[in-house]
């Protein structure tokens, strides 16, 4: 299967934007236990639609349950190794966070009639992250190697573990 | 002897790629399995948040009937006995300070904040001491977004209407409490007759009579192009005005201590 991106760049972009987002998620739920406004161009809107009543899900601020969500994430991403079973997790994770999100900008914009610069930023940081994780579940690890053409580059492939490999050598 | 081993070796790789092919179709149709049932139990997860969340904001099914109906008739009296009222003004007319509440009846942010918000507490203390009056501005989201203007004129003439009866406060906590779903279609004429017919002490034909009238027509246009000019966005926005100049508490539902800050910086 041709490739849109090579795996390991792929990866390592997930990875600056989850952490990313986790910084962002940090401050959001900081100051949303301080009680501090966050920082935002358009006036009160960012407080109003973080203090709203879509700002927590069972009593839990949705800033909170964002950030457990970037880390689990990242947990998908570094320690259980780059397994089909791992990448569908991130997949898995990344869509849930997605359609939640999704329909919280539609509560911002139709509900709250207010938008939130620091939401609307982990919408697209989310967004980013289902995309990169959508192109490596569909891409798969480097896999069938046809017979005659050489082995992936393994540098490139860090990222794919050989267990995963089917190799022509037999 | 050449000829029949490049056969074997031909036939040998030809077994090898069909092998590679059906191993890689399989693996690829178990892939998309996997990926159809991680789909599907992600859509389930977000549908089971979305319903809890929703119901952050359900505020109940409209009409309410019996027992619920009593205790919450028995809570806007207790909090609005003993306050004067005149028309969409709550609390001492000569009050230091006022603080203009732009609402919608059907937002359900407005509703929190009017219930379960700081509004109570600031009734209760500041109102009812006549150090605050609270001026309804109505100003229209969540009735805009999912209905014709008319309605949200409809509704908010009818609270006018019982303004004109010292009432208005009365109908628009009575129609907070039984406020339902902002996108079904509960408010109808049987809706706002009904909130009207708990209002104790109200002349329903009178407040019938009312609601025609093109003064209150007016009065609402006016209110709702003031919000406008002051570049209200959202509801519920309050405006706190004192001696000492403006102040606007920067939650969405503010609680008792946001609103008592904004006071703090305006008397």
């Amino acid at each position: 299967m041709s490739r849109l991106i090579a795996p390991r760049v792929l990866w390592r972009a997930m990875l600056v934007i989850n952490v990313l987002a986790i910084v962002l998620t940090v401050y959001l739920t900081y100051i949303h236990y301080q009680g501090i406004s966050p920082v935002c161009s358009l006036g009160q809107a960012c407080a109003k639609v973080q203090s709203s009543t879509w700002s927590k899900l069972a009593g839990v601020p949705v800033a909170l349950i964002g950030l457990l969500g970037y880390i689990s994430i990242l947990g998908s991403l570094l320690l259980l190794g780059d397994r089909e079973e791992t990448r569908l997790a991130t997949l898995g994770m990344t869509l849930i966070g997605f359609g939640f999100s999704a329909y919280l900008t539609y509560r911002e914009l139709f509900s709250i009639h207010l938008i939130c610069e620091e939401c609307v930023t982990s919408f697209v940081f989310v967004t980013l992250l289902l995309i990169g994780s959508g192109i490596r579940y569909v891409q798969g690890p480097p896999t069938v190697v046809p017979p005659g053409e050489p082995e992936p580059d393994p540098e490139l492939d860090a990222a794919d573990k050989p267990s995963a490999r089917v190799t022509a050598a037999r | 002897m050449a000829s029949r081993a490049k056969a074997k070796e031909d036939a040998r790789a030809r077994r090898i790629a069909e092998e590679q092919a059906r191993a890689a179709a399989h693996a690829k149709a178990r892939r998309m399995q996997r990926l159809g049932g991680v789909v599907i139990l992600a859509i389930v997860a977000v549908a089971i948040a979305i319903a809890i969340s929703s119901g952050n904001s359900s505020g109940g099914t409209g009409l309410l009937h019996g027992k619920a109906l009593t205790q919450a008739e028995t809570s806007v009296n207790t909090l609005l006995t003993g306050i004067p009222q005149s028309g969409d003004t709550l609390g001492n007319p000569n009050a230091p300070v006022t603080m203009t509440y732009f609402g919608d009846l059907e937002c359900p942010v407005c509703q929190a904040f009017t219930l379960s918000g700081g509004f109570p507490q600031l009734v209760q203390n500041e109102v009812r001491q006549g150090k605050v009056k609270v001026v309804y501005s109505p100003f229209c989201t969540a009735t805009c977004n999912s209905h014709p203007h008319t309605i949200f004129a409809n509704q908010q003439i009818a609270a006018l209407a019982a303004g004109q009866q010292n009432k208005f406060w009365n109908y628009v906590e009575l129609f907070y409490h039984q406020q339902a779903s902002e996108t079904s279609n509960y408010v109808n004429e049987n809706y706002l007759n009904a909130l009207a017919s708990e209002i104790p002490g109200l002349t329903l034909a009178t407040w019938k009579a009312a609601r025609s009238s093109q003064a209150l027509s007016q009065q609402l246009a006016s209110q709702e192009q003031s919000g406008t000019s002051q570049g209200i966005t959202g509801t519920p926005t309050l405006i706190f005005s004192g001696p000492k100049g403006k102040a606007q508490p920067n939650t969405s539902i503010p609680s008792y201590s946001d609103l008592q800050s904004s006071l703090k910086q305006v008397q």
